[in-house]
C-alpha cells in the first residue's frame, strides 16, 4: 500500500512554503541528495541489467507471446477495475458525506477497513468461498474490493471540503440535481479520483498473493513465477523493465488527465456546513451499497477467516511458531518504519524549508522510485546485492533499505505535514539562543514533528506487515513473518493453519487504517 | 403592486428557530435590503427564496406563482432566480467566460457574444474571460457572479452580503454600480446584509430582521428617523435615547425642549435624537450666565480620527430635569467634523436641530 | 526530548545489530538452504539437533531460486547444506564447482542409482510422476497412456499443472534428457496450447478434486499426504501411473549437498549423513510426507506403490539440465 503518494501532492499549501529560508543546512542537502539517489539505484539497475544483457536477448525477452499476454491481462484488469472502483468510491462516498443515510460514519470506516486485510487475504477468502473463482473477472472483483478504500479515501475527503456554495449557485443557475452533479461536483473530485485511481492502479501493477489465488497472470505474477525458475535471470529483469514502464505510463496518463487546473476554494469566507441531501424512502435502498460493500469486503475475510478457525480448532494456534513470526514481523515492521522515517526527514525538512528546483527533483525520485511494484525493488536489490555487494546480501540491512525505498513517501506525506506546523521561527530563535544549526533543528521542528512522524511511521509498518514479495525475495535466513507463514500454509492449501496468521494481520492492521482515516481527513485541509 | 409576496415564513433547524413567521411584500422593480446582526436567520430567508430549502410553514408568491406552500417547493433549479454569494461562489474549475456561460444553453444562440456584452455590462475587461477565477480580485469576482447570474434572465436577484468580502473604498463603488446596472435591468433585487449603513444606501425598501422576525419594514428614511423601538434605532445608526414628557408636540428632556414628531401627550415616554441633530457652538464659562433655557456642557474627550471626530460632551446645567443626576453624569458622545472639533476642557452649547422620535 | 532521545537510540540499536546480526547467525550451527517441503525439513533438523546437539537454521524456499541463488552467491553463500526435491538444481550448482564431495560412508548408504556419479550430492528422497484425474469426470480407460498424449488436441482445456513449480520443471527436464530438445519444445508449445495453470501441485490436485479440471501431472505425495489429513482435497482423486518407462513415469530425485565453501564442514557433512541414514530415512517411513526413502535397506510408507514397481524410465540425474529448460518455457510462454 503506497497511498502516500496522492496525498504527498495534495497535502503542501503553499502558503507554508517559506522563501525566507534559502540558506539550508548543507548537510541536510547532502542527506536528501543521498537518500534520493539510493532511491534511484534499483530503476539505474533495470536499465543497467538491459544494456548489459545486450539488445538481442532483450528483444527475445520483450517481443514474445507471452510479454504481450500478460501486458493485456494486466492492462485489461486495470481498465476494468479502476473505473468499476471509481464509480463504488464516489457513490459510496456521496452516500456517507453527502446523504442522512443513517450510520454514514460508521460506514465511512467500513469503507476504509478493508485496507487492513491484505489483499491476498481477501484473495484467500474469496477462493475459500468460490472455490472455481479464477481468470480476469475474479481478478476485477477481488481488485475492487481490496484496493477501492484507496480511491474512496481522497474522494470522500474532497467531497468534504467542497463548497456547497457551488452547489447552490448552480442550482440557482437553472442546473437539476444530476447536472449539478455531473458539472459541478464531479470535475471538482477529478484531483481526488485521478489521485486515487493512480494508486490503485499502482497497487494492481504490483500485487502478487492476490491474482496467485486466483490463477490470474500479470507481470507481477510472471516475475516471481522466473524469478522462482532462475532466480535473478534476464527474463525477469527484463519483465520488470515492462512492469516499470507500465508503471511510468499511469504515472504519466495520471498527470495528462489531472491536468494544470486549480480546484483551490476561491473566496475567503469559512465554507458553509454542507447540508445531507434528504434520501428519504431511497435510505433502504441507498443503504444496500454500502451494506453489501461491507458484506463482501469485510464479511467474506471475516467469515473465511472465522470458520477456518473454527475448522482448525485449538491445533493451529502453535504459538511457539506464531509468536516467533509475530515478533519478526514486528520488528521488521518497527526497524523499517524508523528507517524510512529517519532516511525520509531531510526531504521533509527541504521541501517544507526551502522549496526549489532541486527539492522538486529530489521529490520526483522518492516519488517515483515508492510507485514502483515490491516485487521490481526487491529484485534490482537482490541482484545488486549478489553481484556488488555480496556482504549486504540477505541482510537485515538489505531488506529494511527495501522497505524504506518502498514506503518512504508514507512517512514523507506525515512528516511534511507536521514541520510544516512547525513554524520556522523557533528554529530562528534556537539558533539566536546559540544553538548549531543542526542542534536547532532537532531541537525545534524535529522534536515539534514527533507526534506527525510517529502517524507515518505506523503506516509505514502497516506496509511491512503485510507485505510478502519482496519480503520473500530479500528476508534475512530464518526469517519468517506473518504474511510468509500465511503464504506457506496456503500455498500448501493448508488454509486452517494460515488462518491464525491471517487473523493476527488483520487485528493488527485495523487499528492502523483508523489512522490512515483520521490523516486522510486532516490532509483534506479540515 | 407586489411581485414576491412572504406570508408568515417559518424554519426551524432542530431546536432552533430561524425563521418565525415572516412576512414580506416586494414591489416589482424594487431594491429590498433585509438587514440584521449575524444569526438573526436572514441568510435563511434568502435560502428559502432561492429554493435551496423548503420552509417548514408559509408561503412564497413570486409573480403570482406560488413557489412554496409550507414543505412543498419548487426546487432552486427551476425558479429562475439569480443569486450572488457572499464570496461569489465562481467555479474554480472553469474560466471566467465559461463561468459567465454556466447557467446558458450549451448551444444557446450567441453565447459568446453574449458573455461579451454581460462582462461589458458589469465592467470587467474582455481580456479576462480566459482566465480563472482565482486569478482575479474579489471585486472583479463579484462582478462575475453578478454577470453569471444575470445571463439567465432573472426576474428576482438575490444578494447575499455580495460586498463584505471588499475594501471599504471598492464597497461604496461597488454597490453603487451594482444598485444602477440593476435598475437599469429592471431586476427586483432583494440584498442581505449585516451592514446598516449598505443597507440603507441600497435599498428602497429596508427591513430590519431581529430572532427570526422582522422587527421594522420601510423606507431607509422612515426607518432611520422613526425605528420602533431602540433596538432598531441603535441598530441602524448611532442614537441618543432620552427619558421625555411629551406635550403639545413638543417633548421636556434632559437636552431642553425639543419638537417631536407626535401629537399625542404622554407623561412618560422615550425619544431619539441622532447624534449629527446636534450641534455644538463654542463658548466659555462666561458666556453660559443669564441664558437658563440653554443647554451647555464641557468636553471631557476629543478623539481625533481623520475626517470625523469623537467628542464627548458632559452636560452642564440642565433646564428642566426630571432625572437629571443620571444623564447629567453620562456623557453624550457626538460625531463632528474634525476641522472645527472642541478641544478637551472647552465649553459648548447645545442646539438641537429637526424634530425627536418618541417610541411607541 | 524522550521521544527524540528513544528514536536515537532506536536508530543505534538498529545500526548495531545491522552489522552484527548475520554475522551470529554464522556462528552458530549450519545453515541450510531447504528446497523441501517445510515440514519434512523441519522433522530432519529436528531429529538430527536432537541427536546431536547441532543447531540448524533453515531458509525455506524453492530448488531452483536456490540454486540460482547458490551459483549467485558463489563462494560467499551463507549457506552449509543445500536440500532439493528435484535433480536438476543439484546439477546446477554441481556445475558451477560449489559442492565439496559427500562424505564416503554417506554415500555408502545410498543406491548409486540414486546419487551423482561425481559424488557430489546424494539422493535423500525420491517422488514419482503422476497423473491424477478425477474419477467423477474421468473413467480409466480414457486415461493418457503416456505424458506425450497430453499435447494431442483431444486434451485441449482438460488437464493442468504448475508449470512455474520445479517439480514440473524437473519432469520437463525428463521429457528433455529422453526425448530431445526439439520433441521437448513441440510438446511444451501443445502444452500451452491444451493445460491450465495453476500455482502449486496441491493447488492443482485441489482443482482436480473440485472438478474443475479433470486431470493433472503431479507428484505422488500431494495425494497421500491429503488422504492422510482430511482427505478433503483428494476425495475424488485417483491417481494414474504411466509407468512402461515413459517420461511421465520418471522418479525424481531429491538431492542434498554440502557446500564446498561452508565454514562448518563437519556439522554439514553429518547433517547429510544423518538425513540420507536411518535416521532422516525413517522420517520418510513414519512421517507425513510420503515420499520415497531411497536409502540402502530403507523402507518407504507401506501405502505407496512400491518404488520398484514403477517401471520408471532410465534418466542420469546427473546431467538434467534446468537452465535448458526454463529457457524452452519461457519460450513456450509458459513461465
Amino acid at each position: 500500500m503506497q497511498s502516500a503518494v496522492d496525498l504527498a501532492r495534495s497535502s503542501l499549501p503553499s502558503k507554508t512554503r517559506r522563501r525566507a529560508h534559502r540558506r539550508v543546512a548543507p548537510s541536510i542537502v547532502t542527506a536528501a541528495v543521498l537518500v534520493s539517489l539510493l532511491a534511484l539505484v534499483p530503476l539505474a539497475f533495470i536499465i543497467w541489467i538491459a544494456v548489459q544483457t545486450g539488445w538481442e536477448t532483450v528483444s527475445a525477452l520483450i517481443f514474445r507471446p507471452r510479454v504481450g499476454e500478460l501486458l493485456v491481462n494486466t492492462g485489461l484488469l486495470v481498465l476494468l477495475t479502476v473505473p468499476i472502483a471509481i464509480v463504488l468510491s464516489v457513490s459510496l462516498a456521496w452516500l456517507t458525506e453527502r446523504t442522512d443515510l443513517p450510520g454514514a460514519r460508521l460506514w465511512a470506516w467500513l469503507c476504509v477497513a478493508p485496507l487492513a486485510i491484505p489483499a491476498f487475504v481477501h484473495s484467500y477468502a474469496w477462493i475459500t468461498i468460490l472455490p472455481g473463482l479464477h481468470g480476469l473477472w475474479a481478478g476485477v472483483l477481488v481488485s475492487v474490493i481490496a484496493y477501492f478504500p484507496l480511491l474512496y479515501l481522497p474522494v470522500s475527503a474532497a467531497l468534504r471540503r467542497l463548497d456547497p456554495a457551488l452547489e447552490d449557485a448552480a442550482a440557482a443557475l437553472g442546473l437539476g440535481p444530476w447536472r449539478v452533479f455531473r458539472r459541478v461536483v464531479l470535475p471538482q473530485l477529478r484531483l481526488a479520483i485521478c489521485g486515487g485511481s493512480l494508486l490503485v492502479g499502482l497497487h494492481l501493477l504490483a500485487e502478487y498473493g492476490l491474482y496467485v489465488f486466483i490463477r490470474f497472470d500479470t507481470f507481477t505474477t510472471a516475475i516471481v513465477d522466473q524469478f522462482q525458475s532462475t532466480f535473478n535471470g534476464p527474463a525477469a529483469n527484463m519483465l520488470a523493465g515492462v512492469l516499470v514502464s507500465c508503471c511510468f505510463v499511469l504515472l504519466g496518463l495520471e498527470v495528462l488527465v489531472r491536468g494544470e487546473e486549480r480546484y483551490a476554494r476561491v473566496g475567503s469566507g469559512a465554507a458553509r456546513h454542507q447540508p445531507r441531501a434528504h434520501l428519504g424512502r431511497a435510505t433502504i435502498l441507498c443503504l444496500l451499497l454500502p451494506g453489501i460493500t461491507t458484506l463482501l469486503t469485510i464479511g467474506v475475510p471475516f467469515i473465511t477467516i472465522g470458520r477456518w478457525l473454527v475448522a482448525g480448532g485449538t491445533e493451529v494456534w502453535r504459538f511457539d511458531e506464531i509468536g516467533l513470526a509475530l515478533g519478526q514481523t514486528l520488528f521488521l515492521a518497527l526497524a523499517g518504519a524508523l528507517l524510512a522515517t529517519i532516511a525520509a526527514m531531510p526531504m521533509a525538512w527541504i521541501s517544507i524549508r526551502a522549496p526549489g528546483p532541486l527539492q522538486r527533483v529530489l521529490e520526483g525520485c522518492n516519488y517515483i522510485v515508492g510507485s514502483l511494484p515490491g516485487v521490481v525493488i526487491a529484485l534490482a536489490l537482490v541482484t545488486i546485492t549478489v553481484r556488488i555487494a555480496l556482504p549486504l546480501y540477505q541482510t537485515l540491512f538489505t531488506i529494511l533499505v527495501a522497505y524504506a525505498l518502498m514506503f518512504l513517501p508514507r512517512a514523507l506525506v506525515s512528516l511534511r505535514a507536521s514541520i510544516a506546523q512547525a513554524p520556522i521561527e523557533l528554529e530562528r530563535a534556537a539558533s539566536s539562543l546559540g544553538r548549531a544549526p543542526l542542534n536547532a533543528l532537532w531541537s525545534t521542528t524535529i522534536r515539534l514533528s514527533a507526534p506527525g512522524a510517529a502517524a507515518g511511521m505506523a503506516l509505514v509498518a502497516l506496509g511491512i506487515m503485510n507485505e510478502l514479495t519482496a519480503t520473500q525475495m530479500l528476508a534475512p535466513n530464518g526469517t519468517r513473518t506473518l504474511a510468509m507463514a500465511f503464504w506457506s500454509y496456503s500455498g500448501e492449501i493448508d488454509y486452517a493453519s494460515a488462518s491464525p496468521y491471517a487473523f493476527i494481520m488483520v487485528a493488527m492492521s485495523l487499528p492502523l487504517t483508523w489512522l490512515l482515516y483520521v490523516q486522510s481527513k486532516r490532509m483534506a485541509g479540515r | 403592486m407586489s411581485f414576491l409576496e412572504l406570508s408568515n415564513l417559518s424554519k426551524r433547524y432542530g431546536p432552533v428557530t430561524a425563521l418565525a413567521g415572516v412576512d414580506l411584500s416586494v414591489a416589482s422593480g424594487s431594491r429590498t435590503a433585509i438587514v440584521g446582526p449575524s444569526g438573526c436567520g436572514k441568510t435563511t430567508l434568502l435560502r428559502l427564496i432561492a429554493g435551496f430549502e423548503a420552509p417548514d410553514q408559509g408561503r412564497i408568491v413570486l409573480d403570482g406563482k406560488v413557489l412554496a406552500n409550507g414543505g412543498a417547493a419548487v426546487p432552486a433549479h427551476r425558479r429562475g432566480i439569480g443569486v450572488v454569494a457572499q464570496d461569489g461562489a465562481l467555479f474554480p474549475h472553469l474560466t471566467i467566460s465559461d463561468n459567465i456561460g454556466f447557467g446558458m444553453e450549451r448551444g444557446e444562440d450567441k453565447r459568446t457574444e453574449r458573455i461579451v456584452e454581460l462582462a461589458y455590462i458589469v465592467g470587467l475587461d474582455k481580456a479576462i474571460l480566459k482566465r480563472r477565477p482565482h486569478e482575479l480580485s474579489g471585486g472583479q469576482q463579484q462582478r462575475v457572479a453578478l454577470a453569471r447570474a444575470m445571463a439567465m434572465k432573472p426576474r428576482l436577484m438575490l444578494l447575499d452580503e455580495p460586498f463584505s468580502a471588499l475594501d471599504t473604498g471598492l464597497r461604496a463603488s461597488m454597490r453603487k454600480a451594482v444598485a444602477e446596472l440593476l435598475e437599469a435591468a429592471g431586476i427586483t433585487t432583494i440584498l442581505v446584509t449585516h451592514d446598516q449603513a449598505e443597507a440603507l444606501s441600497f435599498a428602497s425598501q429596508v427591513a430590519v430582521m431581529r430572532e427570526g422576525k422582522f422587527s421594522q419594514v420601510g423606507t431607509p428614511r422612515d426607518l432611520y428617523l422613526k425605528p420602533r423601538d431602540r433596538m432598531v434605532a441603535e441598530f441602524l445608526g448611532d442614537a441618543i435615547i432620552l427619558p421625555a414628557r411629551i406635550a403639545d408636540g413638543f417633548a421636556t428632556s434632559p437636552l431642553g425642549r425639543i419638537a417631536v414628531d407626535t401629537t399625542e401627550n404622554r407623561d412618560i415616554a422615550r425619544i431619539m435624537l441622532r447624534p449629527e441633530q446636534i450641534g455644538l457652538k463654542r463658548t466659555s464659562r462666561e458666556g453660559m450666565s443669564g441664558t437658563p433655557d440653554m443647554l451647555f456642557g464641557e468636553v471631557t474627550e476629543s478623539e481625533f480620527a481623520g475626517a470625523l471626530c469623537m467628542v464627548a460632551v458632559r452636560l452642564l446645567n440642565n433646564p428642566d430635569p426630571p432625572d437629571a443626576a443620571a444623564i447629567g453624569n453620562t456623557p453624550l458622545i457626538l460625531r463632528k467634523s474634525g476641522m472645527d472639533a472642541p478641544a478637551v476642557g472647552e465649553i459648548v452649547r447645545l442646539t438641537v436641530s429637526g424634530k425627536a422620535h418618541v417610541f411607541a | 526530548m524522550k521521544y527524540a532521545l528513544s528514536a536515537l537510540a532506536g536508530a543505534t540499536a538498529l545500526a548495531i545489530s545491522l552489522i552484527a546480526g548475520p554475522a551470529a547467525a554464522e556462528n552458530d550451527g549450519i545453515i541450510v538452504y531447504n528446497a523441501q517441503h517445510e515440514s519434512l525439513a523441519k522433522e530432519w533438523a529436528e531429529g538430527f539437533t536432537k541427536e546431536t546437539g547441532i543447531k540448524v537454521t533453515l531458509r525455506n524456499g524453492g530448488d531452483s531460486d536456490f540454486s540460482n541463488q547458490i551459483v549467485a552467491e558463489g563462494a560467499a553463500s551463507p549457506a552449509d547444506v543445500f536440500l532439493t526435491e528435484n535433480s536438476p538444481a543439484m546439477v546446477l550448482v554441481e556445475n558451477a564447482g560449489l559442492f565439496a564431495p559427500v562424505d564416503a560412508d554417506t554415500l555408502a548408504q545410498v543406491p548409486q542409482d540414486y546419487q551423482a556419479s561425481s559424488g557430489k550430492w546424494v539422493g535423500i528422497a525420491a517422488r514419482s510422476t503422476v497423473f491424477a484425474y478425477n474419477k467423477t469426470k474421468l473413467s480409466a480407460d480414457k486415461l493418457p497412456k503416456s505424458l506425450l498424449d497430453l499435447a494431442d488436441p483431444s486434451w485441449k482445456g482438460r488437464w493442468a499443472a504448475s508449470p512455474s513449480g520445479a517439480d514440473f520443471q524437473a519432469i520437463v527436464s525428463a521429457l528433455l534428457q529422453l526425448k530431445g530438445e526439439a520433441a521437448t519444445a513441440d510438446w511444451l508449445k501443445a502444452m500451452k496450447a491444451n493445460f491450465t495453470a495453476y500455482k502449486g501441485n496441491s493447488t492443482v490436485m485441489k482443482a482436480v478434486n473440485a472438478g474443475e479440471i479433470e486431470g493433472g501431472v503431479i507428484y505422488h505425495y500431494y495425494y497421500f499426504g491429503d488422504q492422510a489429513k482430511t482427505g478433503e482435497n483428494s476425495k475424488n482423486v485417483e491417481l494414474h501411473y504411466f509407468k512402461n518407462q515413459d517420461p511421465g513415469a520418471f522418479v525424481s530425485v531429491s538431492g542434498g549437498g554440502v557446500l564446498a565453501s561452508s565454514k562448518h564442514q563437519k556439522e554439514a557433512q553429518a547433517f547429510l549423513k544423518w538425513v540420507a541414514g536411518k535416521g532422516g530415512q525413517e522420517v520418510l517411513k513414519n512421517g507425513q510426507s510420503f515420499e520415497y526413502a531411497v536409502g540402502k535397506g530403507a523402507e518407504s510408507n507401506p501405502k505407496l506403490v512400491p518404488l520398484t514397481d514403477l517401471q520408471a524410465p532410465k534418466v542420469d540425474a546427473a546431467t538434467l539440465n534446468s537452465k535448458k529448460v526454463t529457457d524452452l518455457m519461457t519460450a513456450a510462454g509458459l513461465l
